[in-house]
């Protein structure tokens, strides 16, 4: 049923690519209905393990299957973005958007359940291909698509050298989710900063980012919530599934440096997207900030962090995916994504604006919604492992934070009508139940967060404490 | 009167025989058809036959035969070289359906199989006659086929191939001579001993051979031939080049680096071909940015791709050998799946398939098209899930593995260079400012989609079930 679970969505999207014809109903319909069936399969197979031969040299290698904790939350949140962005689909060429995006789906699917380091190295370049496509097809300008295929190949190159050398080393690459695999040494640090530099790409993290802004903006809405909200956590997970559990004694000697770029995308995400005049650009740039936050998260390596870390991977996802959903219909109504240009869109589409609004607040961390515990505990974390200096950025940046989404929404929502601007209806069933779930889900996390937050904490083995870790709150 | 030779040796060579004698029934043919045999005759019995020979070199696996006095060695390294060899034959083969008129298509395909006997002797030959042998019986044939276009570029083609050939000949038989005077024999494993180390005759000769060796597997500095020439032969011609002459190349030097170097002299002499196979990954990926024509792009292509081969020897280690086989396999597949591509696209002698302006569009013109170019070039770029991808990881374990990790550095650069250039004609195959209007009449002849859709099908197949053949040394009897 694994096996499924990956090739369902990837042979789907093959063929819906070799097809003909443009029924935007049929292929959004065939699109959510396989988003959903790799949701209930996720929850079928959750405690399958598969595995078949691959490599025996120059290092043991497999097609090796699972679901860890913390990738069966990723996979919710991908097929449940995967159906969204699907359903909200709406374009007059929609078949290869949505063979792409079941594409999409099917090969981080594959990441989040590999076992196997090589598996995971096939995957993470392979889940570039499908946002290349659409760059190339879709995208405003060429220079998007090269920014984005070049250096994310760059990294997976890193990603593919590591791999080779830990396999060299270590005899297998078959360690992902099972214990005593760490690795010293050596070669230790330059396997580590292999890996980190590919996830820091991924990410991204300053000063690995500068493809991420245009990217996002490039990118059609629906690919854009898909790829905000899922892909950037392929590196995120990474560092979960394998910086931490093979590397923990590098982890923990270089978290300074990890905590210093964390910190200066932080600050300088929240910055940048206070400025930017691009609606697009505003969430693309909010994002480097959160995931700021998580890379710091984790390089504390304090398990109420990484807990924290674990449900606001989530979360960040959930409003991520809403809101480049939510400002793809401004987009659609409005021609343009200019906030010098946009405004009073909650007088004319109502359902619209709330919508965005309960997005936004989820972004800025109002009490409540799932943004808020994330952080909470995040912070929590980062005081309890002795940063107080740390812990005093992030909760400036949150207050950013609360600045650049209030900037977004006075622009957008507030304000006058536009009479410069055309005034179409409000969104229709289907748009409004391609954004509901995700807003639904972080109303739910934001109550409970303890489903995820819990999962988060026991897939998290104890590293090796640092030095520097000496303060314990009571 | 007693024949020097007993019948073991003639069974042994059995497979050059038939592919020889292919190449004459081609000719007969030719001749007694009136006006001149159909190229659908002389091309099936040029597939039979290399079919035939491939069999036969097949059923000499797990023999282990030294004939000839040692100068023609079976065993799995030449079987499994062979092999290659015969599938570069029939990819070439296949892309022979047009161009060229047809009265010269016997001709041709007769050419091209001597051609490949010479290959085939190289995947086998121990000595440094048998060497020089096969390898003038390969470039002999390549001289006459690269001009047989009917353009000024192909006699341009023709006359440097040739010049730049004799020359590399030339050295790699004072390099011959050399060694000969060094040891007093013509074998390789005769250079293999202890007291060669000390020889300044072994490494002036070993010296003048390696710099053979690299003219003719076109690495940097002596690659400026390759692109050139590809540009300028036909396309079946080119593909015949980059994959059967760099196989048997590899061949040779692969046999000399594992058996014929005394153990403590070999890393130190070969260090420099391991620096000019990691200069060549970078200038033949720089190289690609700047090309127009598919043949000349793929050609810098190959000057890449053989350094990443070589990478995989460094250190002569028993895996490395194993992967850079591998690699040479996939690297076989994918490229002979891209000129199969411009195949389909060209009508004729003026092989539009192979200038980058006619993939303007394809996406929207011929999707199927598209789509398989487009997995060659990311099965040649090194992403997944093409066996392109296995064999890169493969190399740079096998090169982090015996300690050569700035090896691996150049080739992860090189790597990231190269996509820019296949990505730059994916994107204009789907850019949709790129979109040409109008219909597609072309209609292609079945052999090149064979062979596409056999390449495809070997590229994906060999991620999964990679082919790692284990006993390949020992190489000299």
């Amino acid at each position: 049923m694994l096996l499924a679970l990956v090739l369902l969505p990837i042979v789907a999207g093959s063929v819906m690519l070799l097809l003909r014809g443009e029924d935007r109903r049929l292929y959004r319909g065939i699109g959510v209905v396989v988003a959903l069936a790799t949701l209930v399969l996720a929850f079928a197979a959750r405690s399958e393990d598969w595995s078949a031969p691959w490599l025996r040299a120059p290092f043991v290698a497999n097609f090796h299957l699972g679901i860890g904790a913390l990738a069966f939350w990723l996979i919710v949140l991908l097929a449940l973005c995967t159906a969204c962005a699907v359903l909200a689909v709406d374009s007059a060429r929609p078949r290869a958007l949505v063979g792409q995006l079941l594409l999409l789906e099917g090969t981080m699917l594959g990441l989040f359940i590999s076992r196997d380091l090589l598996l995971f190295a096939l995957f993470y370049d392979l889940m570039l291909v499908p946002v290349f496509f659409v760059l190339l097809e879709r995208g405003e300008h060429p220079r998007d698509a090269w920014r984005y295929i070049i250096y994310n190949f760059a990294g997976g190159l890193l990603l593919l050298f590591a791999t080779a050398a830990f396999g060299v080393l270590h005899g297998t690459t078959d360690v992902i989710g099972s214990a005593g695999n760490a690795i010293s040494g050596t070669w230790a640090p330059w396997i580590f900063w292999g890996f980190a530099i590919a996830f820091l790409v991924k990410t991204p993290a300053f000063p690995l980012h500068t493809w991420m802004p245009n990217t996002y903006a490039s990118l059609p809405p629906p690919v854009a919530a898909v790829v905000g909200a899922v892909q950037s956590k392929a590196g995120l997970y990474g560092f979960f599934v394998i910086a931490m559990t093979l590397m923990p004694q590098e982890i923990a000697r270089y978290s300074t440096a990890l905590i210093v770029l964390g910190t200066i995308s932080l600050l300088y995400g929240a910055v940048a997207a206070l400025v930017q005049s691009d609606a697009k650009r505003v969430v693309a740039y909010s994002s480097l900030s959160h995931l700021g936050l998580i890379v710091i998260a984790i390089a504390t390596q304090q398990p109420l962090a990484l807990a924290g870390a674990a449900l606001y991977i989530v979360a960040h996802g959930l409003f991520t995916a809403a809101l480049f959903i939510g400002l793809g219909y401004v987009e659609e109504r409005e021609e343009t994504r200019s906030l010098a240009r946009l405004r009073g869109i909650g007088a004319s589409n109502p359902r619209l604006a709330g919508a965005l609004t309960i997005a936004g607040l989820a972004m800025l961390g109002l009490p409540g919604l799932a943004g808020f515990v994330g952080e909470l505990v995040i912070i929590t974390g980062i005081v309890q492992s002795g940063n107080i200096a740390v812990a005093i950025v992030a909760v400036i940046s949150v207050v950013l934070a609360s600045a650049y989404v209030l900037r977004l929404f006075q622009g957008i929502v507030n304000g006058p009508v536009a009479h410069d601007l055309p005034v179409r209806r409000d969104l229709t069933w289907r748009e409004g139940i391609a954004i509901a779930p995700l807003l639904l889900a972080l109303l739910y996390l934001g109550v409970n967060p303890h489903a995820v937050l819990a999962s988060g904490s026991v897939a998290i083995p104890r590293a090796p404490q640092s030095s520097s870790a000496g303060v314990t709150m009571p | 009167m007693t024949l020097p030779f007993t019948h073991v040796d003639w069974a042994a060579v059995a497979p050059l025989e038939v592919l020889a004698a292919t190449g004459l029934l081609v000719l007969l043919f030719d001749l007694i058809w009136r006006p001149f045999a159909p190229r659908g005759i002389s091309l099936s019995v040029a597939l039979l036959g290399t079919i035939l020979t491939a069999v036969l070199v097949a059923q000499q696996y797990g023999t282990n035969v030294a004939a000839f006095n040692g100068g023609y060695v079976v065993g799995n390294f030449s079987v499994l070289f062979g092999e290659v060899v015969l599938l570069g034959t029939l990819g070439a083969l296949a892309l022979m359906g047009r161009g060229g008129s047809d009265r010269e298509s016997a001709g041709t395909i007769a050419l091209l199989l001597w051609s490949a006997c010479g290959a085939l002797l190289l995947a086998a030959a121990a000595t440094t006659m048998t060497i020089f042998l096969g390898i003038e019986l390969l470039s002999l044939a390549l001289y006459c086929l690269c001009g047989l276009a009917d353009r000024k570029s192909a006699r341009e083609a023709a006359l440097k191939y040739l010049l730049l050939s004799s020359t590399a000949s030339a050295v790699l038989l004072f390099g011959m001579a050399l060694l000969f005077g060094a040891s007093g024999s013509v074998s390789l494993a005769a250079l293999a001993t202890p007291a060669m180390a000390t020889n300044p005759l072994f490494w002036m000769g070993s010296g003048f051979f390696l710099v053979g060796i690299a003219f003719k597997l076109s690495l940097v500095p002596f690659h400026a031939w390759a692109p050139d020439v590809y540009e300028g032969a036909p396309l079946p011609i080119a593909a015949f080049m980059t994959v059967v002459t760099k196989a048997a190349t590899i061949a040779i030097f692969a046999r000399f680096a594992y058996a014929a170097l005394p153990a403590g002299a070999s890393q130190m002499l070969l260090l420099p071909i391991w620096v000019v196979a990691g200069i060549s990954m970078i200038v033949g990926n720089v190289g690609m940015l700047a090309q127009h024509d598919l043949k000349r792009l793929l050609g810098y292509s190959g000057i890449a791709q053989v350094g990443y081969i070589l990478a995989a020897l460094a250190g002569t280690t028993r895996l490395g050998l194993r992967y850079a086989f591998f690699y040479l396999v996939v690297y076989a597949v994918m490229n002979l799946g891209a000129f199969a591509v411009a195949a389909v696209l060209s009508s004729g002698d003026a092989e539009e398939g192979t200038q980058l302006q006619s993939y303007r569009g394809l996406g929207a013109r011929r999707p199927l098209l598209a789509a398989a170019m487009t997995f060659f070039l990311l099965a040649l770029a090194g992403l997944p899930p093409t066996a392109g991808f296995l064999g890169k990881i493969l190399i740079l374990a096998a090169a982090a593995g015996s300690g050569y990790l700035w090896l691996a550095a150049l080739l992860l650069v090189g790597t990231a260079i190269s996509l820019y250039a296949y990505a730059k004609i994916i994107l204009a195959m789907y850019r949709p400012d790129h979109r040409v209007h109008g219909a597609e009449t072309l209609r292609g002849a079945p052999l090149p989609w064979v062979s596409l859709a056999l390449c495809l099908v070997a590229t994906v197949a060999l991620t999964f079930y990679p082919l790692l053949p284990s006993g390949l040394l020992p190489l000299v009897k």
